[in-house]
């Protein structure tokens, strides 16, 4: 029988409940202000059911009801400077953050409601009928409220979607060593979900101060706590990581305030992360007015029992116990709740011939369909720009380009402190795997995070990060197939954050991943992710070709508001080129291609490493056409109007890519293309591109997979001949 | 079912070519690769090669007979099909406007009947076409599956612009006319009386059409100088001691290298005009005329600026050659930048050629004669040698082909310089 030694984890979980002294000593202000923010969060999500039951708020409404002991405990001990966010059940902590905030003091539940109480109620409530006065103009709905002044963070739609972007904002806080912290809310459903555990990992890691606040309400829709894990005691999660956890009634409103004033008192002093688990009930289905039961997953006997121990109840009967308010004054209160959200629900809607309707007026227009999708580039305002062509310094031949990419990258952090960097192993190996971080580290030893591999975590990380705003992140993917394993965070994150939450809000975060079609690394390390990325409007993408572009279009990207993917390629990493000696500063637009060659009878339309391919097959085939390198590959920073001059001149176009044609970049340019100058082509728009294959690690199948110089010339031969003219310029 | 053997575009512009001669006769077993038929373009006579293995099943055009780009002249049997299976792919071109009629009839909503086949063009050869008035019909297209280009709107907008009077006596494009026109024909001009009617080859209307454009589109003039060949031939006759008669260094192959050398000192002489630039060419490649039973031929010395005369003199007779048996690859006769036309060999004493387009300069070459010439202050005897440059005042002015003359003379009159 082997010898078996009892381990223990190393962080502590424990169950905490008021105690009678507790009770004794709340101090009644702060009593009270937990009555009326309880009572208005429950005349508020009664209404939004109201006006849903009248299909009047488009969408799902997820109500609340129920649970509002979780939020008001917890938002009650936050400072005005902390911050939150929350998942699709967001409501009730919007509103606790938001009251919290604009009532630092507290509110009477005996007074009347303010104006400025009163106005977050109907913004609120505008946003979650999708009207233009709503804090995301009505954008974002009931899943997505954004009031970063209030420090709402914003919340998500994607179950554990928002949590590593709390998770940036804590880093934030960390550096900014004001003690300030970071409550990211969610259900018991996204305690099983990889971006929420990877981020548990990361912050304890790091002693981010963030509380994972598990709303643990027992289904995750219909599905039982219970079916989804052998562990349904979730604050268990945090002996994984390391994480001090509590678990509490959040039926108790007190209860989960003292639990929250503990698990402030760990993350204000650098002590690491919390995990906070309120056991509450949503008295109704996942969404709309009816209860659980009516589905049949749970009984009526259990919403009963529940109910049996109401938050707003319990902290009412709290308070009379200690006559800090009377039973007149809490029906009193309860009606002043109803009241304002009648009032402000009856501003919002009204009733044509019999039928209730939003006031029309209080749409927003259709024209702000798109409006902020993507910043308006005010902050290139006195930015420097040089060409290599007009440039006046110093350049220095057969300059290797990953020199350029770390050298840039030092001068930025150099000049401006908010810029992080980090990536798996970006903080070793001399510079990471490619040497393009070099140097990094040792300068700049708090700023260049080597991660674990999570990269759905750290990117989400780095979005809150940008989000913040006193950080300016630079993401590596050491891969760009590695997008995928992220792609939440890369698409419905830091992609959308910026629309979806009204078109004002920054995103400057830098994502670098290099193409690396050739190094054998196979199918699932091969792609050119442009294709993809340019589906995501909210991204822009950059593919420098020389060491000179790419310090002009890095320091570009690290300027810009947007997110910025630049692109590299390992072909192009030992490339040599002509650089500035001294001068890295200057920047290149977001949105002007490089004509690397001026023709008559074709337009080539390439970028990164098939710049330097094509220009040399032209070349050897005496083509008489143009090649123009797009630099700028996303759909806002596309040279138009040097492509589309061109075409014009020329009537032929062709696009090389060096990837497999199924995540082409080629096919949206092209579609966009024949639309544009449709009447200037003199043939169907060309492509060459690699198989439909992802290339193998065989080389001989990877060579064949990869869009190669043959594949160029044959594209450029049919080219020519398919506008009936022979190779060589006539 | 049997393939169709199509007439593809064996060179670029190519619309149609006679089929000269089929090597393989209905009922000939033919294999991928093999040559099935030689094909006479404008230009030359190209083989075409059988793509699918089987047995050569009918003949669609006969030899001799035209066939445009993309039309079916012949079709091959798989190893095992039976011959019946011709009759029912034969009859194809017939059915289709009986198809399309069928197609109106059977839809009545249709409100106008469809064209029997949709003409393909580029989008830009339609915007183009509609600019310059250029009517699409009958337009032969150079592009895949016949598709008219901008290329082809060009072409024809180029042979439209001269005078009227020519697109009269232009006879239509009438697919696969009959080889000698009817007695009755209108174009045939009054009281001529007998005659043999010698149809018009490929090649003869490309000539006809390319010279009438150049005649009357290009602004020439012409520039005369008189070269004391005298030393040239005596060098000739040194450089030619020993060497076998095939071999021998010709005049001609010096005047080609005099031109050269002359190009590269005066490279805006070695010009191609377009709409929106003079094209300054970086490479001196001169096509030389060359006289063939049917019309005249340029063929294309290559870098002619970089080659010993003896590289020269093989290359030339070597194109010439192969010109007279019409046997040049498209890129031999498309392109160069000037053309030199000797008619020396045939006593003319002098004359000034066409410029040929988009060129910029001809060179018309007379005989060698022995003339009366001032040398050193007397009247002497020496051969001369009569030379006219023709040129295009668009692209090259006088003072410029001048220049280019005089670089030519002292090159022919200092022929050491040609050794170099």
């Amino acid at each position: 029988m082997p010898d078996f030694t009892d381990l223990t984890p190393i962080s502590t979980w424990r169950e905490i409940a008021a105690s009678a002294e507790d009770r004794t000593a709340l101090e009644p202000g702060l009593g009270r202000t937990m009555l009326v923010q309880a009572h208005l969060i429950r005349a508020f999500e009664e209404k939004v059911l109201e006006l849903a039951g009248q299909g009047l708020v488009h969408g799902p409404a997820h109500s609340a009801i129920g649970q509002e002991g979780g939020a008001v405990g917890s938002a009650l001990a936050l400072r005005p400077s902390d911050q939150v966010n929350g998942s699709h059940r967001a409501h009730h902590q919007f509103l606790a953050k938001a009251l919290a905030y604009v009532a630092p003091d507290g509110i009477d539940p005996e007074a009347g409601f303010d104006e400025t109480i009163r106005s977050l109620s109907k913004r609120t409530l505008s946003e979650i009928l999708g009207l233009a006065e709503g804090f995301c103009k009505g954008r974002g709905g009931s899943m997505h409220l954004r009031w970063s002044e209030a420090g709402n963070l914003g919340t998500n739609a994607i179950v554990g979607g928002g949590v590593p972007m709390a998770a940036g904002a804590a880093w934030a806080h960390r550096r900014a060593g004001k003690g300030d912290v970071v409550y990211t809310y969610f259900g018991d459903g996204a305690v099983n979900i990889g971006s929420v555990l990877e981020t548990m990992n990361i912050a304890a890691a790091w002693k981010l101060p963030i509380c994972f606040f598990i709303e643990n309400n027992r289904y995750a829709v219909s599905t039982h706590v219970e079916e989804c894990t052998a562990e349904p005691r979730l604050s268990s999660r945090g002996q994984a990581f390391g994480i001090p956890a509590f678990k509490v009634d959040g039926m108790d409103t007190l209860s989960v305030y003292l639990a929250a004033q503990e698990a402030n008192a760990i993350m204000r002093t650098g002590r690491g992360p919390t995990i906070i688990e309120a056991d509450v009930y949503r008295y109704f289905h996942q969404n709309g007015a009816l209860p659980g039961s009516a589905f049949g997953y749970r009984s009526k006997e259990e919403e009963a029992e529940w109910r049996g121990r109401d938050p707003l109840d319990r902290l009412g009967a709290d308070l009379q116990d200690r006559q800090i308010i009377g039973s007149q004054a809490i029906e009193d209160l309860r009606a002043n709740c109803t009241g304002l959200m009648d009032e402000i629900a009856g501003e919002l809607v009204e009733t044509v011939d019999g039928q209730r309707r939003i006031v029309p007026a209080l749409w927003p227009e259709e024209n702000f369909r798109d409006f902020g999708l993507r910043g308006d580039l005010s902050e290139f305002e006195g930015a420097r720009f040089e060409e290599e062509a007009s440039f006046s310094g110093k350049l220095k031949k057969d300059v290797k380009f990953i020199d350029v990419v770390s050298r840039v990258m030092a001068r930025r952090m150099s000049e401006d402190d908010r810029i992080v960097v980090l990536g798996e192993d970006v903080h070793r190996l001399k510079g990471g795997t490619n040497g393009a971080t070099r140097g990094l580290s040792e300068e700049f030893p708090d700023r260049v995070l080597g991660t674990p591999i999570s990269e759905n975590a750290f990117t989400g990380l780095a979005g809150g990060m940008a989000a913040d705003g006193r950080v300016r992140p630079v993401i590596e993917f050491m891969y760009p197939d590695f997008m995928w394993v992220a792609a939440d965070q890369v698409f419905n994150q830091i992609g959308k954050a910026r629309h979806m939450f009204g078109g004002d809000s920054a995103m400057p975060l830098v994502l670098r991943t290099k193409i690396a079609m050739g190094t054998g690394y196979g199918s699932q390390h091969s792609m050119d992710p442009a294709g993809i990325f340019a589906t995501a409007p909210g991204w822009r993408i950059v593919a420098p070709s020389t060491p000179f572009d790419y310090v002009g279009l890095m320091n570009s990207a690290l300027r810009c508001e947007d997110p910025v993917l630049v692109l590299e390629h390992v072909d192009l990493y030992a490339s040599k080129g002509r650089a500035p000696v001294e001068d890295l500063d200057y920047c290149i637009p977001l949105g002007k291609a490089r004509l690397v060659r001026e023709g008559r009878r074709a337009t080539i339309l390439t970028y990164l490493g098939m710049v330097e391919t094509t220009r040399a097959a032209v070349e050897r085939l005496g083509m008489d056409a143009e090649v123009i390198d797009l630099r700028s590959l996303d759909r806002a920073g596309l040279d138009w109007k040097t492509v589309e001059a061109s075409i014009r001149k020329t009537g032929n176009v062709m696009i090389v890519e060096q990837g497999a044609s199924g995540t082409s970049y080629g096919a949206w340019l092209a579609d966009e293309l024949q639309r544009r100058c449709f009447d200037w082509l003199d043939q169907p728009i060309k492509r060459v591109t690699g198989s439909e294959a992802s290339p193998s690690i065989s080389k001989v199948l990877e060579a064949a997979a990869c869009a190669r110089p043959q594949d160029v010339e044959a594209g450029l031969r049919e080219l020519m001949s398919d506008q009936g003219l022979k190779l060589a310029a006539e | 079912m049997p393939t169709e053997v199509v007439l593809p575009s064996l060179s670029a512009g190519m619309e149609d070519a006679i089929i000269a001669r089929w090597l393989k006769a209905e009922g000939d077993d033919v294999a991928p690769g093999e040559v099935l038929a030689e094909i006479e373009t404008d230009k030359a006579t190209m083989e075409l090669e059988a793509e699918t293995a089987g047995r050569l099943g009918r003949l669609l055009c006969q030899s001799g007979e035209r066939a445009a780009v993309g039309e079916a002249i012949a079709l091959v049997l798989a190893g095992d099909e039976d011959p019946s299976a011709l009759d029912a792919e034969a009859p194809k071109p017939a059915p289709e406007p009986e198809a399309d009629r069928n197609e109106v009839a059977a839809s009545p909503v249709s409100e106008q009947p469809a064209p029997s086949r949709r003409k393909a063009a580029s989008p830009l050869a339609r915007r183009v076409a509609a600019e310059w008035g250029v009517a699409l019909d009958g337009l032969p297209g150079s592009g895949p599956a016949g598709r008219v280009v901008r290329v082809d709107v060009e072409r024809a907008r180029d042979a439209a612009e001269p005078a009227d009077a020519a697109a009269e006596v232009d006879p239509p494009a009438a697919p696969k006319a009959s080889r000698v026109p009817e007695a009755r024909d209108p174009a045939i001009p009054a009281g001529i009386g007998a005659h043999d009617a010698i149809p018009h080859s490929g090649m003869r209307r490309t000539i006809a059409r390319r010279l009438h454009e150049a005649k009357t589109t290009i602004p020439h003039f012409y520039l005369e100088a008189d070269c004391d060949i005298a030393a040239l031939l005596e060098m000739r006759g040194r450089v030619n001691e020993g060497r076998d008669r095939a071999e021998r260094i010709s005049v001609n192959d010096l005047v080609v290298k005099a031109a050269a050398l002359a190009l590269r000192k005066v490279p805006r002489a070695n010009a191609v005009w377009t709409e929106d630039a003079t094209l300054q060419l970086r490479s001196v490649d001169i096509s030389i005329a060359v006289a063939t039973e049917d019309g005249l031929v340029t063929p294309i010395l290559r870098e002619a600026d970089r080659k010993g005369l003896g590289t020269i003199s093989a290359e030339v007779k070597e194109l010439a050659a192969r010109a007279r048996e019409g046997r040049l690859r498209p890129e031999e006769y498309q392109g160069g930048g000037f053309s030199i036309s000797n008619l020396g060999m045939y006593g003319v004493k002098s004359f000034a050629a066409i410029v040929n387009p988009p060129q910029s300069c001809i060179l018309a070459v007379g005989a060698a004669e022995t003339r009366p010439v001032g040398r050193d202050g007397e009247i002497v005897l020496a051969p001369v040698m009569s030379c006219t440059l023709s040129v295009d005042h668009r692209s090259v002015d006088g003072a410029l082909g001048a220049e280019w003359l005089a670089a030519f003379k002292a090159a022919i009159q200092n022929p050491m310089t040609l050794l170099l």
